[in-house]
């Protein structure tokens, strides 16, 4: 690779050893993509910020590296943590889970991260703009950075990611490069789409169909809202390894087909109808019995146009007294919704909104076993994807309306 | 007489490593689909499902799925429960970057497909240095 003098003083030591062990990982990473130089971020969202993904091997890294008197040099923001830091206990997370996330956590911030912990930062004041080349990490809000905002970025695992913000550089390859971001296969949606469960059983089919490709869609209506992009994003990137997609007319690279395709013909041609979404809902929706005993809507995170949602659906009602009903999002959506008096209804019928975490970061396994949780409903794709390896929970999978009264009766209905 | 067939590939990581195979014909998220204490698979419907990938010469088409990956593979490292090398037909970020953590050598785009010459059991030589894969059929 190619360095100028400033990254080759990074690289020799000359700036610390934290920036040279992150030079050394870039330099790499950039050579095992014959990346021929790096190219400057200011702007780098971490994942790796849970103790579930970290193990202590991670914690150790990053403690390290701030011990050593690392600094982070671009705007961070953070991926969510292993646990709600208000209520954490009451979740039934262990004292020794959150012992070791306030170590990464601690870390984190002192090396210069904004500790948002949420996998929306787009939602809450970190929205990089077309054509910004920045580092982010967490598969959903990487391909909703890529795609709806226009802005380039790699999937960035935590390692790289820190790395990326101690040197303010990663190597110039992949979706930095204009030439990497054209459309290979083709998705004609060819039925009306409505509502995040919608818009994951497409995600997850995409992303199945894709792998590593870049797929485009035509059929997404122009009216399909952040949260429905949003849910699609979190789709892709849970059954597939999508950086971004494009949608024909909707998002900033694919005013039209040709542009989408950087003027190519389609590897693959493939229809999303019916039957392709009934072999999602199948595949997504797998719990045998009608049981329902833990609920989880947000993730991603919702926004605050979700939590109103989540609290009309909700208002005047009373969950099941043996269902436990958790809604995801940031601290920040969180405090809109207590102003706007959306947590109290939530509350009122039995729900928590819970900050921080979800259940993909957090101790779910043992969380479940302790709480007696045996079946996930959700109207999360990605959620309902990772549950059944995770946690060992299978899943009920359907649109809002469905979890509210499954959440109420405590029975799902097919 | 045991067969050997060597084949050429791409160094994505550095270094040396063999073991025996684990194939999987699928793709892998590390973060959710493997149990990072044992090293066990855990996605449902996975080709390996249940299949112990610790200490084995893993042959995959590529990653997938979370951005927690590049982490899990470092800390499976650290526990002993990772693979020592990759396969890939196609290497992409998140496992490369875990690997080049945890010091774990990754070949892609070999010469041969690696899923018609290399199956689960064989004894498998990897030098990433010289993108050469060495593979001893179980007999």
């Amino acid at each position: 690779m190619q360095l100028t003098n400033y990254e080759n003083r990074m690289l020799n030591g000359e700036m610390g050893e934290p920036i040279r062990k992150a030079m050394e990982i870039l330099v790499a990473l950039g050579e095992s993509y014959d990346a021929k130089r790096m190219v400057e971020v200011r702007n780098v969202h971490l994942a790796g910020a849970s103790i579930v993904v970290t193990g202590e091997a991670g914690v150790k890294f990053a403690e390290s590296m701030q011990c050593q008197g690392g600094c982070f040099c671009t705007r961070t923001t953070s991926n969510p943590t292993a646990l709600d830091c208000a209520k954490w206990r009451e979740l039934g997370i262990a004292e020794k889970d959150a012992e070791l996330q306030g170590r990464l956590t601690n870390a984190l911030a002192k090396l210069g991260a904004q500790i948002i912990s949420t996998c929306t930062p787009y939602f809450v004041g970190n929205a990089p703009r077309l054509g910004e080349h920045v580092a982010w990490g967490e598969s959903s809000a990487v391909i909703y950075a890529n795609s709806v905002l226009g802005a380039r970025t790699n999937r960035e695992g935590g390692p790289s990611g820190l790395a990326a913000a101690l040197c303010g550089r990663v190597p110039e390859c992949g979706f930095h490069l204009k030439e990497n971001r054209y459309g290979k296969l083709l998705i004609n949606v060819t039925i009306p789409l409505s509502g995040v469960t919608d818009y994951g059983c497409l995600g997850y089919f995409a992303g199945m169909l894709s792998s590593q490709d870049t797929p485009v869609f035509t059929g997404i209506p122009d009216t399909a809202t952040p949260d429905e992009l949003k849910g699609l994003s979190a789709a892709l990137g849970s059954s597939g390894a999508v950086t971004m997609f494009h949608a024909v007319g909707v998002t900033p690279e694919a005013p039209d087909l040709e542009t989408a395709f950087g003027g190519k013909k389609p590897e693959t041609v493939v229809e999303f109808g019916e039957k392709e979404k009934k072999m999602m809902l199948d595949k997504l929706d797998r719990e045998e019995s009608s049981d329902v005993d833990w609920v989880m809507l947000g993730c991603p995170h919702a926004s605050m146009f979700e939590i109103a949602d989540i609290s009309r659906a909700l208002e005047g009602k009373k969950i099941n007294p043996d269902v436990t009903l958790w809604v995801g999002t940031s601290i920040q959506v969180k405090t809109i919704a207590d102003r706007m008096g959306y947590t109290d209804i939530i509350e009122k019928a039995g729900g928590k909104v819970v900050c921080d975490t979800c259940p993909v970061l957090a101790p779910t396994r043992d969380l479940a076993q302790k709480m007696g949780y045996k079946v996930l409903t959700t109207n999360s794709a990605k959620m309902a994807h990772y549950s059944p390896g995770q946690f060992g929970l299978m899943t009920h999978y359907g649109n809002i309306d469905k979890i509210i009264d499954a959440a109420v009766t405590g029975k799902w209905k097919r | 007489m045991t067969k050997e067939i060597i084949l050429k590939g791409r160094k994505v990581v550095k270094g040396k490593a063999a073991g025996y195979a684990v194939v999987s014909t699928e793709p892998i998220s590390f973060n959710g689909g493997v149990d990072p204490a044992t090293g066990i698979m855990t996605e449902e419907e996975h080709p390996i499902k249940d299949v112990n990938i610790a200490g084995k010469v893993l042959v995959f088409p590529t990653g997938k799925g979370s951005t927690g990956g590049s982490n899990r593979i470092y800390d499976m490292a650290d526990r002993k429960t990772a693979p020592v090398a990759f396969i890939q037909a196609n290497a992409e970020p998140i496992t490369t970057i875990g690997a080049i953590m945890a010091d774990i050598p990754v070949v892609d785009k070999l010469d041969q497909d690696p899923f018609a010459v290399i199956e689960t059991g064989d004894y498998v030589e990897v030098d990433a240095d010289n993108g050469i894969v060495k593979v001893i059929k179980k007999e």
